[in-house]
């Protein structure tokens, strides 16, 4: 009888989204596992995806959870008034199709994904309220959308010019106004003490990063890109302390897998500097495809990964409001997210990026209805082509269904950049 | 030379600077006690009302040159105005604007008010991008002051109580000899309307001067004539900061820490030569640059100071976070 009845129930939907998901995620973590010379230390990362997607593991239990919708929220000083910070832009395409219910159908599947997430309410750690700075269109109106499935929502003024001195003051304020408002949710006040810290420990976390960034300038690159997106990406939820570790005992690998020359590329294996609309786990497809052509992704232009890490905060005489000041201007002024007016920013940053990690091209990957990156797409194929930098511009999204002729355009473009470096080493 | 690179990259830009400056300050505050003499063609503030200082400011021979009747101006005393300036640029081009970040005693006075006000726990303040722009002209004024008024008074235009004028108005006049005991200068002189107004001037710049450093970091450099005039030269110096703009992301670490203010030390990307007129060359934006030779203080070609990943994560404080092996 009992048996009978286990065989009968009826999956309910919170159980097809979690069994959907969990197959998104294997799926993506076996291909990272079957990929030549793995890494023994990125088992911890693996891991952590399993637990939290395919177990729904929560790993901040005790702690204030604080959502955030894109990386202008400073994490500095959530972790300052002893809560944790949880990035919930989305990569599932199971979220994405219960997001597309609620959105236009030419919404950024990124935006769909995150909607639908919340719409279903299904978290491994479910955040207490959501900070929504007004980034692009599509994550503006979502904070309201989101808002009515009963979170709480509070918008974070950002602006869209970044030269002008006005939104410099304009994005302090905002920052200073965020404080104010985090400091009574959490009942705490921020310190300078405690925000010194948390801005050193994110610094300690951001060193690291450019760390592992160092060897993949070397010529037998020890580690691959979509290893070191799910690194990056697991920042998002992980706990800070632990990934640290991790990424400490990963730098250990590193360095031995440097000193015996083991590597995951060929010599000919073309080096890609990855730009667009984030890769988000599990939506891998593009950097899989390329990594399995066998290219090597040596860096990244993407705010899931490179743009958290790479710029630091400085401060001169240690106050509360200078380190505010210093945040809001980091977090605003070295952005190079499409969203702003002009962006020379992002292809200067991308040039950099192709010559100081001696890559061969670069791929640009917009999402279909991801509107500013397919709008910038323009001005940063001819500055590559005037840098005489070789760049594939490819549109995709989150469905599983695409992969022929991505790969096709991949591949061809692999091919080319490859068919470039052997006769240029001859 | 790898090694003695990194050690310089990596070196605590805050506690050698403040060793240098209390260096040049007992030189140039009290350097007369050991007889020592520089000559009058400093580029700094070195007053010599102060009879200890062990040499003096460039703005006072320069003033009383130009001051000469014109004929004797545009005859032979027009060769001890170049060699004036000779003298001036020969220890400019050694140092450029550092004689302002490390050796003037004045400036090195302004940095200790800082430090009085950090310890009190008040935060500094700031000019608004609108008031910078205009406040900034001021030196200029200053300098005409100082170059203008003499040649008038060489052509008979103003008369003998316009002498060193600019000098009759400086807070470092009043407040340099007081620092060897001598008060004399802490007067307003009745002798003629003239001098009333410009030494009444001098005391409300000099009380000024402390209410201003107070709050604000490098109150007085903003409207120095003599930072000014090394503008004007600072080209020429075998010294200068350098910024490499494909290096930057813009992201005002640099501009956070600077006590000028200086915008384009963060969002200028094209220029090479990244020195401004309000520059000290204090070096703080090299300290503060976490981008690898983004900005460097090159002496000739050679890269003596460049900023790095790594001395910006030691002068930050950023160590490895205590708790992080309990998880484990």
């Amino acid at each position: 009888m009992m048996n009978t009845e286990m065989h009968h129930k009826i999956e309910t939907p919170k159980e097809k989204q979690n069994r959907h998901k969990a197959m998104e995620t294997v799926k993506v973590l076996h291909a990272l596992k079957e990929a030549k010379n793995p890494i023994t230390t990125m088992e911890y990362f693996y891991q952590r995806f399993e637990d939290v997607y395919c177990h729904q593991k929560s790993l901040h239990d005790d702690k204030l959870k604080v959502g955030t919708m894109c990386i202008q929220i400073p994490s500095e000083i959530i972790y300052a008034l002893d809560a944790v910070p949880i990035r919930l832009c989305n990569g599932f395409y199971t979220d994405d199709e219960i997001g597309s219910d609620l959105l236009p159908q030419k919404a950024c599947p990124l935006v769909k994904a995150t909607v639908g997430h919340f719409a279903s309410g299904n978290f491994s750690d479910k955040p207490h309220f959501v900070y929504s700075p007004t980034t692009c269109d599509q994550k503006t109106k979502a904070g309201a959308t989101i808002e009515g499935f009963g979170y709480e929502v509070i918008d974070v003024d950002f602006p869209r010019v970044k030269e002008s001195e006005i939104s410099r003051e304009y994005f302090r304020r905002s920052i200073r106004e965020f404080t104010l408002d985090l400091e009574k949710k959490t009942g705490k006040r921020l310190t300078k003490k405690k925000l010194r810290e948390t801005i050193s420990k994110i610094g300690y976390a951001q060193g690291l990063y450019h760390k592992l960034c160092a060897y993949r300038k070397e010529k037998d690159v020890p580690i691959s890109g979509n290893d070191m997106f799910l690194v990056t990406n697991a920042f998002f939820f992980d706990r800070i302390d632990s990934w640290i570790h991790a990424v400490e005992e990963l730098l250990e690998e590193c360095e031995k897998r440097k000193e015996n020359h083991v590597s995951i590329n060929a010599r000919v294996s073309p080096r890609i500097v990855y730009t667009g609309s984030p890769p988000i786990f599990p939506n891998y497809k593009i950097p899989m495809l390329i990594e399995q052509s066998d290219a090597v992704i040596v860096a990244d232009e993407t705010c899931s990964s490179n743009r958290m890490f790479n710029d630091r905060v400085a401060v001169d005489e240690w106050f509360v409001n200078d380190m505010l000041d210093s945040m809001a201007d980091k977090y605003l002024k070295a952005c190079t997210c499409p969203i702003f007016t002009k962006n020379d920013d992002r292809i200067r940053r991308i040039i950099d990026l192709v010559k100081t990690y001696s890559a061969d091209g670069v791929v640009y990957q917009a999402f279909a209805g991801c509107t500013v990156y397919e709008l910038e797409q323009r001005s940063v194929l001819e500055a590559m082509e005037k840098a005489g930098i070789p760049i594939l511009y490819l549109e995709s999204d989150y469905s599983p269904s695409q992969g022929g002729q991505l790969s096709t355009r991949v591949e061809a473009f692999i091919e080319s950049l490859k068919m470039k470096k052997r006769k240029q080493g001859k | 030379m790898q090694k003695i690179k990194k050690m310089i990259n990596n070196m605590n830009l805050q506690k050698v600077r403040f060793i240098i400056q209390l260096f040049s300050f007992i030189l140039f505050v009290y350097g007369g006690y050991f007889a020592i003499d520089l000559g009058s063609k400093l580029p700094i503030f070195a007053c010599p009302y102060n009879g200890e200082a062990a040499g003096a400011c460039y703005l006072i021979p320069l003033q009383h040159q130009l001051s000469m009747p014109a004929q004797i101006l545009l005859g032979g005393a027009g060769i001890a105005v170049i060699t004036g300036l000779l003298g001036f640029l020969f220890w400019f081009i050694f140092l450029n604007k550092a004689w302002c970040g490390y050796v003037c005693p004045f400036g090195t006075l302004q940095d200790w008010l800082t430090y009085l006000r950090k310890r009190m726990g008040i935060r500094y303040s700031t000019y608004s991008q609108n008031q910078f722009d205009k406040l900034s002209k001021i030196k200029y004024i200053f300098l005409v002051i100082v170059i203008l008024f003499p040649l008038l008074m060489g052509v008979g235009l103003l008369g003998g109580e316009w002498s060193a004028a600019f000098c009759q108005m400086c807070p470092a006049r009043i407040i340099s000899p007081a620092l060897s005991g001598d008060f004399s200068q802490w007067t307003i002189d009745f002798s003629s309307k003239t001098a009333m107004v410009l030494t009444a001037l001098g005391m409300l710049f000099a009380g000024l001067f402390f209410a201003g450093s107070f709050v604000k970091k490098r109150f007085f450099c903003f409207f120095c004539p003599m930072s000014a005039l090394h503008y004007i030269f600072s080209k020429f110096s075998i010294v200068q900061l350098r910024k490499e703009g494909s290096k930057c992301t813009r992201c005002g670490d640099c501009y956070a820490v600077c006590d000028m203010q200086i915008k384009d030390i963060a969002d200028n990307v094209t220029d090479v030569n990244i020195l401004r007129d309000d520059c000290i060359l204090c070096l703080k934006c090299v300290a503060a640059c976490p981008e690898d030779d983004a900005l460097h203080f090159d002496i000739l070609k050679f890269r003596a100071f460049s900023s790095t990943k790594e001395g910006f994560e030691k002068r930050m404080g950023i160590g490895r976070p205590k708790g992080i092996d309990d998880e484990h």
